[in-house]
């Protein structure tokens, strides 16, 4: 193994490190999505002023635009861990894979409804065939896919790699998701908020946005921790420190 | 050990392969009169209005086309799995990707040249223009082993999983949409009379692309879903 990578990584990533560890940052990160969240409504619905053109109906931008960048990174994270597990059959990274896989669908599915409510305000059409919508609508097919592999597998490590395998090769829709606003000539609009660079939108409404961003972010890391912890019990039950655990739930 | 070289070994699979298939050829007309039947099908749902038709025809043809291949992918590799020769073929000495590669061969030539040959009637069937024929056909020729060579991979992954059809629908539509997307717009442009050698030249450079990656890919996604 390589020495520049520090010995707590190589031990977290054996499941029962990673089992106390997800225990422990859980609570903050909901803690985190909440107040962050609660911050960020507040923003964005009561503090930051009506566009010019359209009024308070472009506020469902704070949660369309959060879930569009949730929707994209957790298929990257998904590729990444899908690749680690292939290549050095790491048991953790096939379960950050597959568990990531439901709550990207699930922001993915909040980006298509909230944009069409919007586009129904703004476009007058709840759905146009134009190259983000419909790349963003194939995003939702591939999570669907992944998981829908990964469950018609009776081994559950087999089917695992199976579907970290069709993440991988799903994973050029995500450079298309992204720059498909500037590929092609599209109904839906450029991007506003730029990482590096000027930023197209008044500072009172990129604060919130910024921030449900961060709160959607902790939210992830929150459910992808309680839900790695259930999947590796349920992986690796007969070990020993698993049945401790059984043992310490039972006493109590 | 001896054993034979790759070539020979390859057109032996490609034989065996064709020679089951001509052994069973009711399998081979299915997905054809499956597309005659779902063609015949859209003149009674939108009705015999030839400017309607004419301007659906190309892309109904294209559907068509995927819909039964879809069909057909599922089996590609059933037979060989429950008989065990699939093993075998992995365990012998000649690299998997090619041997899968020819299997994916025989798989077009039976199931994909029958529906292209019969995709001018289909088209005639929805009155698309003669002009635009020779069009429809160079974009068969190019989508269609593109879509084997694609499902192929797909089928790979799920050989090890319980069967359903519904599944690898799900998972070969993100695939396949923009073979969908190049085919029907050069079918389009050739329909208004405009150039139509762009997107055909992108099919042509995607299928070279797969002819390339996809028996790998394929070779690695079977050695992933059969390894137990």
């Amino acid at each position: 193994m390589a020495k520049w990578i520090p010995l707590w990584l190589h031990k977290l990533s054996s499941p029962p490190t990673f089992y106390a560890f997800a225990g422990k940052v859980r609570p903050w990160a909901i803690a985190l999505a909440l107040i962050l969240g609660v911050i960020a409504l507040y923003g964005a619905l009561v503090l930051a002023p009506p566009d010019y053109q359209q009024g308070d109906d472009y506020r469902i931008i704070f949660i369309h635009v959060p879930s569009a960048w949730m929707s994209l990174f957790i298929y990257a994270v998904m590729g990444v861990s899908a690749f680690i597990a292939l290549v050095w059959r790491i048991k953790l990274a096939e379960v950050v894979a597959m568990e990531s896989a439901p709550i990207g669908a699930a922001f993915t599915f909040i980006t298509l409804v909230t944009g069409s409510l919007w586009g129904e305000r703004m476009w007058g059409t709840w759905w146009t065939w134009d190259a983000r919508l419909t790349s963003e609508l194939v995003l939702l097919f591939l999570y669907l896919g992944v998981i829908g592999l990964y469950h018609s597998f009776e081994d559950r490590r087999q089917g695992a790699r199976a579907a970290a395998f069709l993440a991988i090769i799903g994973i050029i829709n995500v450079p298309i998701v992204h720059f498909s606003v500037q590929w092609w000539n599209t109904l839906h609009q450029g991007s506003t908020v730029n990482l590096f660079g000027k930023s197209h939108i008044a500072t009172d409404m990129l604060w919130p946005l910024l921030t449900m961003m961060v709160a959607t972010k902790a939210y992830y890391v929150a459910s992808l921790c309680g839900r790695v912890r259930t999947d590796l019990l349920a992986l690796e039950g007969g070990k020993d420190w698993v049945r401790k655990i059984a043992a310490a739930e039972k006493s109590r | 050990m001896n054993h034979a070289p790759l070539a020979p070994a390859c057109a032996a699979l490609l034989r065996r392969d064709l020679t089951l298939a001509w052994r069973q050829r009711g399998d081979i007309a299915l997905p054809v009169l499956y597309a005659l039947i779902v063609s015949t099908l859209f003149p009674f749902a939108l009705g015999p209005d030839l400017a309607l038709l004419q301007r659906i025809a190309g892309g109904a043809v294209l559907v068509t086309v995927l819909l039964a291949m879809l069909l057909a992918l599922d089996a590609m590799f059933r037979s060989d799995i429950e008989d065990g020769s699939l093993e075998q073929l992995m365990l012998s000495p000649q690299p998997l990707a090619p041997m899968l590669g020819m299997k994916i061969l025989a798989h077009w030539l039976t199931t994909a040249l029958p529906l292209i040959v019969i995709a001018p009637l289909l088209a005639s069937l929805l009155h698309l223009p003669v002009a635009v024929m020779p069009v429809l056909l160079l974009a068969l020729l190019l989508a269609t082993p593109l879509i084997s060579l694609l499902g192929a991979v797909l089928v790979a992954l799920t050989a090890g999983s319980r069967r359903s059809g519904m599944l690898l629908a799900l998972m070969l539509l993100p695939l396949c949409v923009p073979v969908v997307i190049f085919a029907a717009g050069a079918l389009a442009a050739a329909q208004q009379g405009l150039p139509w050698i762009a997107p055909i030249a992108w099919l042509g450079a995607a299928l070279a692309l797969a002819v390339v990656l996809a028996p790998l890919a394929c070779a690695a996604a079977l050695r992933i879903a059969l390894d137990s």
